[in-house]
């Protein structure tokens, strides 16, 4: 998994490709590379998902943590880019009831207004 | 004056920030004129009614006011229905300002009963003449309307002020900005008075030649409520905020029923009734006494206007030296009591004293409630309509300082025409100062009765206030935890996901897994399709990493096989056999050393389900050590399940690896209560790598124990910052999800001052760029309002948190006024300088002291 970060109108954006399991982990996880953001006093996160394949159930934890810890500090957390597949998980775990998702990034973008 | 100078000025009479600045002043200035107008009538009226009115007729001139008061408050709401706020008051200036010109002209008639002869209009011959006649020959009739006059001229100039200062102000800024104005009020009181009773004793005008200077004042008073207004929209149309609002159309009618449709209001204005029937009790007493002890009426009137000036002087120095400091340290909670309860000592003490002392103890206790009255009861009230809605706050002020304070005074008037009656007062009136005493005490006994209500409806509408001003407190945001606890079930979820995953690598593991949700479960259709459970692609190779048999399809239905009970039955009795167990203890140890990754992942998922004999207990122990984490992760489960203390360190372990370390803190939170002690004892170990110590809290917030919060505590109070984040957390955490653990104040309040100085040592001391140090800050600050919650109302804490965060002008002073009910004394010091929009230059001023201070 690789994980891009880059920055537009205040929103930091991270651009992940791979997939999010546990047996694929580099040293620092997408949760704690939010938390820096957040650290930093960014509050707008949007995940990039389209190069993503597949998510494990530590790849969902990591995008969960990386939510609550934005939400507690008043932030937006968003994903965009998923695939249908995963889309079809998210709808049916009912994730998409918290998640905000959008299939096209540069809306999601925009709608961090 | 520049803004920054004006400020400076400003700051010495009050708490005045930035823009607000001129507006104060304008405001300032608006009720010194107005007060500086009140107490140039006043002196007026008072020696028009001794003069012209016999004392047993006092009362029927309070009782007359509010009986009538009634129909101004209805003109007064109808007139603040059909016209802007600007308008309405200046009209209302002009409407008094032609009073003063026509009373003047009706006393100059009067004192030199001289009827002056029409020369130029032929056609005012008749009226001129008419009214001149009729003023000497109704005499007394003047008198009384000027009095009623007066009072309504009073009441409305007080009420429109605070009307203006709710448009232009919101709570906050009102609270820091009421000191201002009670003093510019102040002064007026003794400009006027003082330039009254010079004008007078000097004989450079007639008392009624004093109701031409008014006039000028009013003129004043109307160019600097106009200069706020208009000065108002050019703020308001810079930052949008709309704050002065539409004008209430209401009627006197929908004004009483807005106070009472609102507990909060009734309450307000019963403890309105009750403080302003003791304070007229007071007022019959001290006139009583003073009658008594001063015969020669000249020397009456002397000795009230020098008390009058005296109260208005004590109330400037009282004003200037307490209301501001009680305010802002001890809040409205505790200045809302000083008067009543101070009053009562007072009353009492008449039932001590001897007839000597009765006109010293009038005076004092008089000034007592003058100078309360004047102080921090004005202040306090008006602060207490604050939080009250827009709408319901102009219908119910209205009614409530024009009618219930009248009817409030007519009230005590008929009471003491009561006692008069009824006590014989008139008989046992002898003119002497031990005659004065018994009556003072006879009405001490109902005035007292009334003051011990005051004190009474003064913690009921105090334990309002709170509700009310939250109502315009609300969530901005759903706080993390809580949005995924409405919505998701964060367990089910994960299994899903790792169900899904698990059929890549072995169909075993995935039936497995499969057996291990549908068990426990029921699962929705649109999840068995996404699973891939029917029936026509069932080809289980069921335990055949473990038993080696190759493949076979066996399940001709699996959805309702594995629902069905009998089947479930059947693979526990597979795991309970005897010889399951001795084969199942020698091939785990074969396949934990196995190369195969799927087998072992396989091994540690079974173990779950087995009886937990010692070489399945040692098998999960090593494959808690195995170095792929899908097999950790499955093993952790099985650790769960069995959850055997000899495991717990192999687990501690795993919170220092990344990607085992949630799955390991679902594991030690499922061991319960019992693993706490293991724990704490990590928690505090030194040698124990940081990211351990660090991810043990949050097992001991999921355990969520009064004995976990007591650790966390402990462990708070040893100061470590490296802990300290993960602590809070952890804390808030239980706070959140546990309300029936107790945090005891003397181990939290510590801590939370502690914070709460490194916030503010953050903020006077800021690491990194000016990004980074604010985010900090803000992370700091954000720490310190989770502690609160351990001993606040943690909705309460926060809502204020996030409306200070992401709330609007208004909503943020809110929050401020909330927490200012909240908090004790050493917090405040500590927080309000790093949440309340200050300067820069101010904010580190106060911060300095804040940390001197603690």
């Amino acid at each position: 998994m690789v994980i891009k970060i880059r920055e537009a109108d205040k929103v930091v954006i991270f651009d992940v490709e791979g997939e999010i399991r546990r047996s694929d982990i580099p040293q620092t996880t997408l949760h704690s590379l939010v938390e820096a953001q957040l650290d930093r006093g960014r509050r707008k996160v949007l995940v990039n998902l389209r190069g993503v394949d597949f998510i494990d159930s530590f790849g969902v934890g990591q995008i969960l943590a990386s939510y609550t810890s934005t939400q507690n500090l008043g932030g937006k957390f968003k994903l965009c880019g998923i695939s249908q597949k995963l889309l079809l998980i998210f709808q049916i775990t009912m994730l998409h009831k918290v998640l905000e998702i959008h299939e096209d990034c540069d809306r999601a973008l925009e709608s961090f207004g | 004056m520049s803004h920054g100078r004006l400020e400076r000025f400003l700051i010495k009479f009050g708490d005045v920030r930035g823009r607000e600045a001129r507006a104060a002043l304008s405001f300032s200035a608006y009720f010194f004129l107005v007060t500086f107008t009140f107490y140039i009538i006043k002196p007026i009226k008072e020696s028009f009614l001794i003069g012209f009115a016999r004392p047993g007729w006092w009362p029927y001139a309070d009782l007359a006011t509010a009986l009538l008061i009634g129909f101004v408050v209805a003109l007064n709401a109808r007139l603040l229905n059909r016209m802007p706020r600007r308008t309405y008051l200046t009209a209302s200036l002009l409407f008094f300002v032609a009073g003063l010109f026509a009373f003047w002209y009706v006393f100059d008639v009067f004192q030199t009963q001289a009827i002056t002869t029409p020369v130029i209009d032929p056609s005012g011959i008749v009226f001129f003449l008419w009214t001149q006649v009729f003023i000497i020959k109704s005499w007394p009739l003047a008198v009384f309307a000027f009095s009623f006059w007066t009072d309504v001229f009073i009441a409305m100039s007080v009420t429109q002020f605070w009307i203006a200062v709710n448009d232009v102000f919101d709570p906050h800024q009102a609270k820091r900005l009421v000191g201002l104005f009670v003093t510019g009020g102040l002064f007026g009181g003794i400009a006027g008075s003082a330039v009254a009773a010079l004008a007078t004793f000097a004989r450079i005008l007639r008392p009624e030649d004093l109701l031409l200077v008014a006039p000028v004042l009013l003129a004043l008073a109307l160019i600097s409520v106009n200069v706020v207004y208009a000065g108002q929209r050019q703020v308001d149309a810079a930052v949008g905020d709309g704050r002065i609002s539409a004008p209430a159309r209401v009627g006197l009618w929908e004004s009483f029923r807005a106070v009472r449709s609102s507990r909060y209001l009734v309450l307000l204005a019963a403890m309105l009734t009750s403080a302003v029937v003791a304070g007229s009790l007071i007022g019959y007493q001290f006139r009583t006494v003073v009658r008594n002890a001063i015969q020669n009426p000249a020397q009456q009137t002397s000795f009230i206007a020098a008390l009058f000036m005296g109260i208005l002087i004590v109330s400037t120095v009282f004003h200037l030296i307490t209301t501001r400091r009680v305010l802002q340290s001890y809040g409205i909670r505790w200045a809302i009591v000083i008067a009543p309860a101070f009053l009562i000592a007072g009353s009492l003490a008449v039932l001590l004293i001897p007839a000597g002392l009765i006109l010293f103890w009038a005076c004092a206790i008089r000034g007592a409630d003058k100078t309360f009255d004047n102080t921090i009861s004005q202040s306090v009230r008006e602060l207490l309509y604050i939080p009250v809605p827009a709408d319901v706050k102009y219908k119910g002020k209205i009614f409530i300082d024009m009618f219930v304070s009248k009817f409030a005074t007519g009230l005590g008037a008929a009471l003491f025409l009561a006692l008069y009656g009824l006590r014989n007062f008139a008989y046992r009136d002898d003119q002497t100062l031990a005659s004065a005493l018994v009556i003072a005490r006879e009405t001490g006994y109902v005035a007292l009765f009334f003051m011990a209500l005051w004190l009474v409806l003064t913690r009921l509408v105090y334990r309002e206030y709170p509700a009310i001003l939250k109502k315009d407190i609300r969530r901005k945001w759903q706080e993390g935890q809580e949005a995924l606890d409405a919505n998701v079930d964060i367990d089910l979820t994960l299994k899903i996901f790792n169900t899904i995953q698990s059929r890549e690598r072995s169909t075993t593991l995935y039936y497995m897994n499969i057996f291990n949700l549908v068990r426990h479960r029921n699962l929705a259709p649109e999840l068995k399709e996404l699973l891939g459970i029917k029936r026509d692609e069932l080809k289980a190779r069921a335990m055949d990493a473990l038993f080696d048999v190759g493949g076979g399809g066996f399940f001709p239905g699996l959805e309702e096989t594995i629902a069905d009970a009998e089947f479930q039955n059947e693979i526990d009795l597979i795991f309970l056999l005897p010889s399951y167990q001795e084969i199942m203890g020698k091939r785990l140890g074969e396949i934990v050393g196995s190369a195969s990754e799927v087998d072992r992942i396989e091994a540690a998922n079974s173990i779950s389900r087995m009886v937990p004999t010692e070489p399945t207990l040692e098998a999960l122990g090593r494959l808690l050590q195995d170095p792929s984490s899908e097999v950790v992760l499955y093993a952790l489960g099985s650790a769960s399940v069995h959850r055997r203390p000899e495991h717990v360190p192999l687990i501690l372990l795993l919170l220092a690896n990344p990607v085992a370390r949630d799955e390991a803190q679902r594991t030690l939170a499922a061991y319960g209560p019992g693993v706490e002690d293991l724990l704490a004892a990590a928690l505090r170990e030194e040698t124990e790598p940081l990211d351990v110590r660090r991810a043990v809290p949050e097992v001991l917030a999921r355990i969520g124990t009064q004995r976990a919060a007591d650790i966390l505590l402990e462990t708070l109070a040893l100061r470590r910052d490296d802990l300290e984040p993960a602590l809070v957390d952890a804390l808030y955490k239980i706070r959140a999800d546990r309300p029936g653990v107790r945090f005891r104040e003397r181990s939290v309040r510590p801590e939370l001052l502690s914070l709460a100085r490194k916030a503010c040592d953050a903020a006077l001391n800021p690491s990194g760029s000016g990004d980074e140090a604010r985010a900090a800050l803000t992370i700091r600050i954000k720490r310190v309002f989770d502690l609160m919650t351990l001993l606040y109302p943690r909705e309460d804490v926060v809502n204020a948190y996030q409306n200070l965060i992401q709330g609007t002008a208004r909503s943020a002073d809110y929050s401020l006024e909330s927490l200012d009910i909240l908090l004790d004394r050493d917090l405040k010091g500590l927080l309000w300088p790093l949440i309340e929009d200050l300067p820069a230059e101010e904010r580190d001023l106060r911060l300095k002291r804040a940390m001197r201070l603690k």
